[in-house]
């Protein structure tokens, strides 16, 4: 303590003060530190976080492309401009309280948007969320005047495909709906949720193409969201035009003979694969898919039995019956079972293997030789090759016409089909095969399984004498097959099989109603029983599950074929009947159009 | 009252470090404002001159006398916020801005100084080498009286505030070391019960969220992710003055008031962050040197409890913006766009010059 006069000793305290300054100026550089970290060190980090924040990317949807028929001027799919209202989180504060208001004034539900929120709720904010599409002039004009007061609610406009033949070739095109789960996993860069994709169909399988390059434009934005001006801009590149194989008009005359029944018709171009026309029937309205928001009209279409989803064609399973005779033929000759001139005799019914097996013709056919057996179409000669020739030879001519796997057309869904053999039997029913078995397959019951397409593609492999076309419905595509059926069955044994099929058309056969004046028709009618004989006869009169499944399958003219033409009806009783004049208006139809003088270009 | 040979000692380095922090304020509040035309930097330099008036205001009388009246004008204002309470508006949640002619005036920004000023006198004569019981009990109930009422307007962060004008005088006057562990004992038990009954949600939220700003960036985190952003994409030179993008679109938000050293690190960078750190500390240095300026113990409080208020203002600020420590509202003294802080500041300033300047004095 040193005594200063009236000056009191102030050390301590200032000691004190000094120990705060010395801890202020601590806390200083720590600050100064601090700073140095985020802005030299996190520098980078935070730039492009800065640049994040001031920029918003929005996507320019790319109209999806054009398509048309062979000719290229008839418009099968297209784009019209279309509005939808969509939801900004980013402009509102109260979520809730904007899907009440929104819900409102569109007059949806409020559990609609809310559902719709809820479904995109991991989106950044400031993606908008489509709440309705296809807006009406009017609702574009109300949402419009709520602007200012409604900002969360926005209108987009986005081109909205169209068809404008509604049904027509439906299951040909296909249809988009909007992107699921497993769509946003195969293609994480191209789609994104609540992309509308193509399904099925030409769009399914081309949607990659169809749906061109989006564009995209990135807007500065402030803290609320709004646009302080464009950045940047790359503009959406449409997809390509493509145009289909289809004929038009041909398109439009199967679906008109088949409107009414359930069945399918493939028209093919023999030479290059073209499919012509691809018509299953009941078919849909694509049109309704391109709706987000009525997934009841989605769920009533995959509800109803007749089930109009399914492209019987591709994906219709039925047993060639009949059918199968050609191919049989082509075994027995190829094999050496049978020559040319082999004759059995038809008695109407033949015990084979201890039980009596039936001709359709009780009255029976007499004796006859293979072409004659393939002219009326007789069970009880195919039942005596089925005796001759065991099952995996069956199988093997089977395979190399192409049934029982995918023809590989272009659009996805096809099913594979079958033809069964021992190997086949053992595996899948750990059974032994029966040589009983051989004879229903000779006839083309028992397991076998085909879809349309395949019998079309087989058929094209007859008019050709062995070479095979892949179906395709993309014009330009390739239609050659590696495998060949040319080289392992003599040209001789397609012609007599092919002779066989003239005359059951031109020749007074079962074939007769798909004659065409002047155009050489060669085809085979099936008529394939749906439930066993047993239990026909047990079931009373009239049920239509008691009739027979209606095939015909052929091709003109006999040489230099042009066109093939399988027809299906399901339970459209014979096939000579059903299916056979139908094929005829498909033959004649073509062969009208093909004979008058080309105005138009084409083939 | 003031005499030539007095008006010779003003601390004029000082004054010229006040006004170039507070011109370095108008500038980045400037920025923070370019969009509505800068209009709050004009407002800010009109408080400036006013401010400049009352400081000069404050140098010419005697801070003894300043003393002399603050136990009055304590007892006014504690009726006068108490008054506010019972009938005051309610601006932007707080009811802690009284409107006055139509310019905001925040009555709880005087407080402190007049808080600040009882303080001075009370410890004017208290020389123990350390604090006893009986004087932390005045003092904890003079500094807790305003600062109750303010916490009930509510406005956490000028409550905040009174806090190193608390513990600057009691550790002035001497703290033992187990009284430092009763009050960091007290302060735990205190905050947990705070905690539980008293903040209310949306000032737990900033705690929480100060833990983890990320987690809600458009919420709570949203205020302390975009200064972040902000500082760092300043970089080391920063975007330019007026080209700051997270300021300028608005992302920064009360850019002008509780955000302005956000704004300063963005548009000039760390440059710009050190050499305003610099200005500030040396402002800072100059107050707490100016403690052994003082002729007597009452000059000794007043100094070094507006160098304790304004150094925590600014260092809080500028470690609650980087997410270092909690969002409060705490603006930084000088630099800040607002009336009463500024004007709290220069007369707490003011009052560091008068202690100085009549240091000779022998009255």
């Amino acid at each position: 303590m040193t005594d200063k006069g009236i000056y009191e000793d102030f050390s301590l305290v200032r000691r004190r003060a000094k120990a705060a300054f010395f801890a202020v100026g601590l806390l200083c550089a720590f600050a100064l530190i601090v700073y140095w970290k985020i802005q030299i060190l996190d520098y980078r980090k935070f730039e492009s976080l800065a640049l994040a924040n001031r920029t918003r990317d929005i996507v320019l949807p790319a109209p999806r492309a054009i398509l048309t028929d062979r000719t290229g001027t008839v418009v099968l799919a297209d784009n019209r401009a279309a509005f939808k209202a969509s939801f900004l989180r980013d402009n509102t504060r109260d979520e809730s309280a904007s899907i009440r208001r929104i819900a409102a004034l569109l007059g949806l539900g409020e559990d609609v948007v809310a559902t719709r929120v809820e479904k995109y709720k991991i989106w950044p904010r400031f993606r908008p969320i489509v709440v309705k599409d296809n807006l009406s002039f009017e609702e574009v004009a109300r949402i419009e005047a709520r602007k200012n007061d409604l900002p969360e609610l926005i209108v987009e406009a986005e081109p909205r495909r169209i068809y404008p033949h509604a049904t027509l070739a439906s299951h040909a095109l296909g249809y988009l709906q909007e992107a699921d789960v497993n769509d946003l996993k195969t293609h994480p860069d191209s789609i994104r949720a609540g992309d509308m994709v193509g399904k099925m169909g030409i769009e399914g399988e081309y949607n990659e193409r169809i749906a061109g390059r989006e564009g995209k434009l990135v807007e500065i934005v402030d803290s609320l969201g709004r646009s302080q001006g464009e950045l940047e801009r790359t503009e959406p590149q449409p997809g390509q035009r493509l145009a289909l194989t289809l004929d038009f008009e041909l398109q439009a005359k199967a679906e008109e003979i088949l409107a009414g029944r359930e069945g399918a018709v493939v028209v093919l171009d023999p030479v290059t694969g073209d499919v012509l026309a691809l018509a299953s029937y009941p078919n849909y309205n694509p049109n309704k898919f391109i709706n987000r928001f009525t997934p009841e009209e989605w769920q009533d279409l995959a509800r109803n039995p007749d089930n109009p989803l399914l492209d019987r064609a591709l994906q219709g399973l039925y047993s060639p019956g009949s059918l199968f005779k050609p191919v049989m033929g082509l075994a027995a000759l190829a094999t050496g079972a049978v020559g040319s001139d082999t004759i059995y005799f038809c008695g109407g019914v033949v015990d084979i293997y201890g039980a009596p097996r039936h001709c359709w013709n009780e009255a029976g056919h007499g004796a006859l030789n293979l072409r004659d057996a393939i002219r009326y179409s007789c069970n009880i000669y195919f039942y005596q090759l089925g005796r001759r020739i065991p099952i995996d030879t069956i199988a093997r001519y089977a395979g190399l016409m192409g049934l029982g796997r995918k023809t590989g057309i272009d659009i996805p869904g096809e099913k594979d089909g079958l033809v069964p053999s021992t190997e086949w039997k053992k595996t899948v029913r750990r059974e032994d095969w029966y040589p009983g078995e051989t004879i229903s397959v000779a006839i083309g019951q028992g397991p076998l399984q085909t879809t349309p397409i395949q019998i079309a593609a087989m058929t094209a492999r007859l008019a050709n004498r062995g070479t095979a076309v892949r179906p395709h419905l993309l014009m330009g595509e390739s239609g050659a097959v590696e495998d060949d059926a040319a080289s392992s069955i003599p040209g001789g044994a397609f012609d007599q099989v092919i002779e066989g099929m003239w005359r059951s058309v031109n020749g007074g056969g079962t074939g007769a109603a798909a004659q065409v004046e002047g155009f050489q028709v060669c085809g085979k009618t099936g008529s394939t029983q749906t439930i066993s004989r047993e239990t026909a006869e047990r079931i009373a009169d009239g049920a239509k599950i008691k009739k027979t499944h209606s095939w015909f399958t052929g091709f003109a003219p006999r040489t230099n074929p042009r066109v093939v033409v399988t027809v299906l009806v399901e339970y459209g009783g014979g096939g000579g009947a059903t299916a056979a004049p139908l094929a005829g208006q498909l033959f004649e139809f073509f062969k009208q159009k093909h004979d008058r003088p080309r105005a138009t270009s084409g083939n | 009252m003031i005499d030539r040979a007095q008006l010779r000692e003003i601390d004029w380095v000082l004054v010229a470090l006040m006004v170039i922090n507070t011109l370095a304020g108008v500038l980045l509040i400037y920025s923070a404002s370019s969009d509505s035309g800068g209009g709050h930097a004009w407002r800010q330099l009109a408080f400036m001159a006013v401010c400049l008036a009352v400081f000069f205001l404050t140098i010419s009388i005697d801070y003894k006398t300043w003393m002399t009246f603050a136990p009055y004008i304590y007892v006014l204002f504690l009726l006068f916020m108490a008054g506010l309470l019972l009938f005051g508006r309610s601006v932007a949640g707080s009811r802690s801005w009284l409107r006055i002619a139509s310019l905001g005036g925040q009555p709880s920004e005087i407080a402190k100084i007049v808080v600040l000023l009882l303080l001075a006198r009370v410890y004017s004569e208290y020389r123990a080498s350390y604090v006893s019981t009986g004087m932390i009990g005045l003092t904890l109930s003079l500094v807790g009286a305003p600062v109750g009422l303010i916490l009930l307007q509510p406005d956490f962060g000028t409550a905040m505030c009174f806090l190193p004008i608390l513990f600057g005088a009691l550790f002035l006057a001497g703290l033992k070391k187990k009284t430092v562990a009763f009050f960091l004992i007290g302060a735990v038990v205190l905050g947990a019960a705070g905690w539980v009954f008293f903040l209310k949600d949306y000032q737990k939220k900033r705690i929480e969220v100060m833990i983890n700003p990320s987690n809600d960036p458009r919420g709570a985190g949203y205020h302390v992710l975009q200064s972040r952003i902000a500082i760092g994409s300043g970089g080391f030179a920063g975007k330019g003055f007026l080209k700051g993008t997270q300021s300028g679109l608005k992302f920064l938000p009360a850019r002008h008031t509780d955000f302005i050293f956000a704004v300063l690190g963005e548009d000039f960078g760390f440059l710009g962050i050190t050499a305003v750190l610099g200005l500030y500390f040396a402002m800072l240095a100059r107050m707490f040197r100016s403690v052994g300026k003082s002729r007597d113990r009452a000059g000794i409080y007043i100094v070094f409890l507006a160098a304790s208020v304004i150094s925590f203002q600014f260092l809080v600020n500028v470690l609650m913006i980087v997410g270092l420590l909690p969002i409060t509202g705490i603006p930084i003294p000088l630099l800040s766009y607002g009336g009463s802080s500024l004007l709290a500041t220069y007369f707490a300033l003011g009052l560091v010059v008068n202690v100085k300047m009549r240091r000779f004095a022998n009255v």
